[in-house]
């Protein structure tokens, strides 16, 4: 801006702006604009034509032609069907999709039950259970989370007994077993009718909402509260429970059953699974732990005074009054926790376990090149999965400010 | 009638829960039923845990033996730390010639010289000192660990490092002894302290100069022995990415928020989605991208080692986590306080550092030793992609021969390390938080 001398203030004479080219805001921003634009755009030519240029002379092909071609090679742990020297490059990407997100959401619900536990036991009254707490998060938060899961990999889940000798969970029956090539369970199987149960589960769901929309709405007109829990539970159980008696008890259970050197049937995790989801949980748990606590925390001491003064229960105030107003303190630091557990499941290819960035960052591209294409494709997946956790924030975030403040 | 007493009523004396030990105990550990019996439970449990440690541990375990099968003959279930003790030297240094272990030790003791006076009371100009230290010391300490050849520009660098290693020890000292600058002790000892400020530059700058001369021409009589980057490893090597990632990540991170916060959409566009970009991947990605893709991008002929890949790639993923811990920090301070740096007439780059980045500073600091101590855990990633981080030289020992197998002991012995490190900076940030704060409530 041009800014007159002050000589001419004291006469009240409003000092005609100037336009000098070089100083002008408008000029200026234009350029700075242009510039930096042109630098981005040469910096990207200028990587483009060296692209181009050395993949032409190391006589590569590029493009997603590649995704069509068989795979030569197998993964110890899928969950669609495959085929080493039939299924394509295309299905390798498939597979390390779904492991990723399978060990992700497994890890992530693990993560947030235990985060809280911890979270909550860290501001317990008892000294040693908040101090045991404390010294858990300070442990695992101040490791290196590659350690950790390399020490459960090699340290623990790969030194089992083996086979012959595995150990059972189960207490007896020897149909949950352990073992160094990983954790074997029954598979459930369902039959021809297994399906009105399921109809009943929906059913009885949707009368429990029912019921608490019902409840909620009288305790509004009449004052009078209803018992919650124990008619959504009996609900939730009693029904679904009927119908499949009913029906004929219609479930079979595959059974993991002991044929030769190794376990056939049932559903097997096998170590490296094991490691990554022990060593994810409990590594994020402690960080969310904290995000926990400090929610808790951030609710005024008033809160729960005034809380206890109009008559509520213990429980009543943690969960009418202090869980609401800690949660959107809560759930941010949660949510971008989630996605850390995404991308550090990517850590899997430490100990092989067959996640996107094992079996196709890494192998595909070490046998069909094209890296461009599948470090682009990765990312890409990554970028995808993050932009929708965040969208997740940005909804639940307008959902708070809605609420008040 | 009022009853007035003459004399003060006595302070009754503490409840004993508040001053007893038994007390106490009573209050924060036996409180209730429930209580008493989580107590008794838990310290169950901290025996079990406590006893079993310290037998595996420490007192079966063996400290000196020749191979696993040894370690095994004389306790079956203590830990075997001898192969921990044997390789200690690979897991601080990595492959590094052994007679030439002392550059890597003097390296981290210039870093400590350096760095030393921005602890020390009275001494002046801190801002000045860390600047040098991220600009002036990683030439030094680079050429002492990597060696060879000085180049014009490295014997240049070499020798202005040195100068200024030279002149921030003096400063000091001079600072803790009387709590002037080396420039005013100068210009005292040479009687020109009352010379106008001209002249005082003029032999202020003589000085140096002579001084960057006579540096100059004496680092030219000694070079040290070149060592290639892949025999660097270790702890080593960990320090030297991640210094290097943090030291730039400031920088860095701080172009890209104001880029982010930047009024010109080109610049804004830009800036966020090359943060966006890099804080939505893994960085394990991130460093296969480097190794596999930077060898297209570079023109023929030129090759880059994959050290410099690996720091470049570290480097760009660094600074853009701490684009958002910066951006967040410039959102703290509050909007009243640019708008009374324009009042009184100050540019754009003058609000920002003077006004805006000193504020905004102070409150990122615990999120930026959080970054960094995240930095330096992320980078046992580079054992991935091959290099022999500490934690490639702890997963080494179990696939030596004598140590086949050996797993367990080196993880563990790496994770008390980490956690040492990582500890102490997270306590040293709160203490740094506390001693900083102006805030008024306590």
């Amino acid at each position: 801006m041009a800014v007159s001398d002050s000589g001419k203030q004291s006469e009240h004479v409003k000092p005609k702006p100037e336009f000098d080219f070089f100083n002008d805001e408008r000029v200026r921003s234009v350029f700075y604009q242009i510039l930096t634009a042109a630098v981005v755009g040469w910096i990207g030519w200028y990587l483009f034509t060296t692209t181009a240029h050395n993949l032409e002379v190391r006589g590569m092909d590029s493009g997603f032609g590649f995704m069509g071609v068989e795979a030569g090679f197998d993964t110890d742990f899928k969950l669609i069907a495959y085929e080493a020297g039939v299924g394509t490059y295309g299905d390798i990407f498939l597979i390390g999709v779904l492991n990723t997100l399978y060990i992700s959401f497994l890890a992530i619900i693990a993560t947030t039950i235990l985060g809280f536990i911890i979270g909550v036991l860290r501001l317990s009254n008892n000294w040693l259970i908040s101090r045991v707490a404390l010294t858990y998060v300070e442990v695992f938060r101040n490791t290196p989370l590659l350690i950790q899961i390399i020490f459960w990999y090699t340290g623990i889940f790969s030194i089992l007994p083996r086979i012959k000798n595995s150990l059972d969970l189960s207490g007896g029956s020897e149909t949950v077993l352990l073992n160094n090539r990983g954790l074997y369970m029954p598979w459930p199987v369902p039959g021809d009718l297994m399906w009105m149960t399921g109809v009943a589960l929906i059913v009885a769901i949707i009368g429990v909402i029912v019921y608490r929309r019902w409840a909620h709405k009288r305790q509004d007109e009449t004052g009078q509260i209803l018992p919650m829990f124990l008619p959504s539970a009996a609900l939730i159980i009693l029904l679904p429970g009927m119908v499949y008696l009913v029906t004929g008890s219609p479930l079979g259970w595959d059974l993991p059953v002991l044929e030769g050197f190794n376990f056939v049937g049932g559903a097997t995790l096998p170590p490296a699974f094991l490691a990554l989801f022990v060593a994810l949980t409990i590594y994020h748990a402690a960080h969310l732990a904290e995000s926990v606590r400090a929610g808790i925390l951030s609710v005024s001491r008033g809160q729960s005074d005034a809380a206890m003064a109009i008559g509520l229960r213990n429980s009543k105030v943690m969960s009418l009054v202090i869980i609401p107003q800690a949660m959107p303190a809560i759930v941010p630091p949660m949510i971008s926790l989630w996605m850390n557990v995404v991308k550090n499941s990517s850590l899997a290819i430490a100990i092989g376990y067959p996640d996107l960035v094992a079996v196709f960052m890494q192998t595909s591209l070490n046998q069909a090149g094209h890296a461009i294409e599948i470090v682009g494709m990765t990312m890409a997946f990554y970028m995808f999965v993050s932009l929708t956790i965040s969208g997740l924030l940005n909804i639940y975030n307008k959902r708070v400010q809605l609420v008040g403040r | 009638m009022g009853i007035v007493k003459s004399e003060k009523t006595p302070a009754r004396a503490a409840p004993l829960s508040e001053t007893t030990i038994i007390g106490w105990m009573s209050k924060n550990l036996f409180s209730s039923w429930f209580n008493a019996i989580l107590t008794i439970v838990t310290l169950y449990i901290i025996y079990i845990t406590v006893k079993d440690l310290w037998i595996w541990g420490i007192s079966d375990a063996v400290w000196v033996a020749e191979n696993r099968r040894e370690c095994f003959s004389i306790s079956i279930d203590g830990a075997c730390w001898a192969g921990v003790i044997t390789w200690m030297d690979n897991i601080f240094y990595g492959r590094y010639p052994r007679e030439e272990l002392w550059r890597i030790n003097l390296g981290l003791i210039l870093l400590i010289v350096w760095m030393a006076p921005l602890w020390l009371p009275r001494v002046k100009a801190k801002v000045l000192i860390g600047v040098t230290t991220v600009f002036l010391y990683p030439f030094l300490a680079g050429y002492l660990f990597a060696g060879g050849d000085k180049g014009i520009f490295m014997q240049v660098m070499i020798s202005a490092a040195i100068v200024c290693l030279i002149g921030n020890t003096l400063h000091s000292i001079i600072g803790v002894t009387s709590g002037s600058s080396l420039d005013d002790f100068l210009l005292r000892k040479l009687g020109k302290q009352d010379a106008p400020e001209k002249s005082q530059h003029r032999i202020l700058l003589g000085i140096l100069l002579a001084s960057f001369v006579v540096v100059y021409l004496w680092q030219m009589s000694w070079s040290v022995e070149g060592v290639s980057w892949t025999k660097w490893g270790g702890l080593f090597l960990t320090l030297v990415i991640s210094g290097i990632g943090i030291a730039s990540a400031l920088p860095g991170g701080i172009i890209l928020a104001l880029g982010r916060r930047s009024r010109l959409p080109v610049i804004r566009v830009l800036s966020t989605a090359f943060i966006e970009l890099f804080r939505s991947v893994p960085l394990i990605t991130v460093l296969f991208m480097a190794t596999t893709m930077f060898p297209l991008f570079m023109p023929e002929g030129f090759v880059l080692n994959k050290l410099v890949q690996v720091i470049i790639a570290v480097c760009l993923f660094n600074a853009c986590y701490m684009a958002e811990i910066v951006r967040g920090g410039l959102q703290s301070v509050p909007r009243g306080q640019a708008e009374g740096a324009h009042t009184i007439g100050l540019g754009y780059w003058g609000t920002m550092g003077l006004i805006i980045m000193p504020q905004a500073l102070k409150h990122m600091i615990p999120n930026i030793v959080g970054n960094s101590i995240g930095l330096l855990k992320d980078t046992t990633l580079v054992s991935i992609i091959g290099l022999f981080d500490i934690l490639g030289m702890l997963r080494s020992i179990s696939r030596d021969t004598p140590w086949l197998g050996l797993h367990k002991e080196p993880l563990i012995f790496g994770a008390i390390l980490f956690f040492l490190i990582c500890f102490a900076m997270s306590k040293y940030s709160r203490h740094l938080e506390t001693k900083l704060s102006t805030d008024h409530k306590k």
